[in-house]
């Protein structure tokens, strides 16, 4: 059964629809939550409250807007970032992943082409430059803006504001040739 | 509109999709989007970037101990605690309103006084809610007047940001069978469920922050009836008020 259809089940409330969609994706919704909030259980609350965020909403999910982990990973960002907030924790100065990690998610025949398009973007962020991977990090994984970016790594905002287009220029490259 | 402009907005557009750009140069990309197709197509391919940056870290698994909790969370998460709009009663937003409110000037002694009561709380929640407070400030918020039988208020609208905030004076305190709920109303009259909600019972007003996953342009108005405490899928009970936006 497609996404499409487990959610229109889950606004029904069927719980075995929402489980199975739980399977699918609670391992991307706790990896992108341990990016942003960098705590095993910070993140397992926030993909907790994604999930039932899944579970109390599921009726407002339209498919011809996006696909379903596009809508669940935005609202697990979100909800990552409010809980970053709360928490008022100073920004890691971290670039990212650990490259180590990737090589264990080598694609193999059961992933579907939309699967290795996320994976070959992996590869591309892990090949943009520190100080262009730091800025996209901070940006989008911490939710700083240009402006405190340029506060936290003590850059001016225009360096700032050059090299996040630069790594989203170049992603958009390696994005756009799949 | 100089080309130098132009190319000014192009630019900002990768920052505008990572929710990085500072609060103002956002609100002017916004508008300049709305007559420049060209850089609505820019934004609909950076869009689809930032999308994809949602799933670029290797899948981890969550320990197996949240799907047995989470299940056990459902029966009361679809109805309750969790309805289609989050709701957040928390002091924070409430803070944060009362102070767009005074910011706003809109002020009779009475919802001053009471403003100056909570002004030491609200100091100390004002510290943490800078976001929220961000979120609020803007000039798009729109402010509308609640009015009905012994209550009032104002309802903050930020259509952009898909945001409101009720805040009312003197909402009766209801019985532990009964809840407020409100409803996002269609031009056709269609209601949309956007939540239950309690007065607090120490405090002379009540606010309830209300964020919309669906788009706050989609409605003309919000109403609040009286419903049984689990609230209702279509408004059963008496209404306390409507406001159109
Ligand atoms: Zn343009």
């Amino acid at each position: 059964m497609d996404d499409t259809q487990l959610a229109a089940q889950v606004a029904q409330g069927d719980e075995r629809a929402f489980l199975t969609l739980y399977d699918r994706y609670a391992s991307h919704v706790y990896a992108l939550t341990m990016r942003i909030l960098r705590d095993p259980n910070l993140a397992e609350e926030a993909t907790q409250d994604t999930f039932l965020k899944l579970w109390s909403r599921a009726r407002l999910y339209l498919s011809e807007r996006g696909s379903l982990p596009v809508w669940l990973l935005t609202i697990a960002r979100r909800t990552a970032l409010d809980r970053l907030r709360l928490e008022a924790r100073r920004p890691t100065l971290s670039t990212g992943e650990d490259p180590e990690e990737l090589w264990q998610t080598i694609p193999d025949e059961n992933t579907t082409p939309e699967e290795s398009r996320w994976h070959s973007m992996q590869f591309a962020v892990q090949s943009l430059s520190a100080e262009h991977r730091m800025v996209l990090e901070l940006a989008y994984y911490q939710g700083l803006s240009q402006t405190e970016i340029a506060e936290t790594l003590n850059w001016p905002l225009g360096t700032v504001k050059t090299r996040l287009r630069a790594a989203m220029e170049q992603l958009r490259r390696e994005w756009g040739e799949k | 509109m100089t080309q130098n402009q132009i190319d000014i907005f192009r630019e900002s557009i990768p920052a505008y999709v990572l929710g990085a750009m500072d609060v103002e140069d956002a609100r002017e990309l916004e508008s300049h989007l709305q007559t420049c197709a060209s850089c609505r197509t820019e934004l609909a391919d950076y869009r689809a970037v930032s999308e994809s940056l949602l799933m670029v870290s290797p899948a981890k698994t969550p320990p197996a101990a949240l799907r047995r909790r989470l299940q056990g969370h459902l029966p009361s998460a679809q109805k309750k605690a969790l309805p289609r709009f989050a709701w957040s009663f928390n002091q924070l937003a409430l803070g944060i309103a009362l102070v767009v409110l005074l910011a706003l000037n809109i002020s009779s002694f009475l919802q001053i006084r009471s403003l100056q009561k909570q002004q030491t709380e609200l100091t100390k929640q004002l510290q943490s809610g800078q976001t929220v407070l961000a979120m609020l400030a803007y000039p798009n918020t729109e402010s509308l007047p609640i009015t009905a039988d012994n209550i009032s208020g104002t309802l903050l609208v930020d259509k952009s940001r898909n945001t409101a905030i009720i805040l009312v004076w003197n909402l009766p305190q209801l019985d532990s069978t009964q809840t407020y709920q409100a409803w996002l109303i269609d031009p056709e009259g269609n209601r949309t469920d956007a939540g239950i909600f309690r007065p607090q019972a120490d405090q002379p007003y009540t606010s309830a922050s209300i964020y919309s996953m669906d788009d706050l342009t989609n409605f003309t108005g919000i109403g609040v009836t009286v419903e049984p405490a689990a609230g209702s899928d279509q408004p059963t009970g008496e209404r306390v008020f409507k406001v159109d936006f």
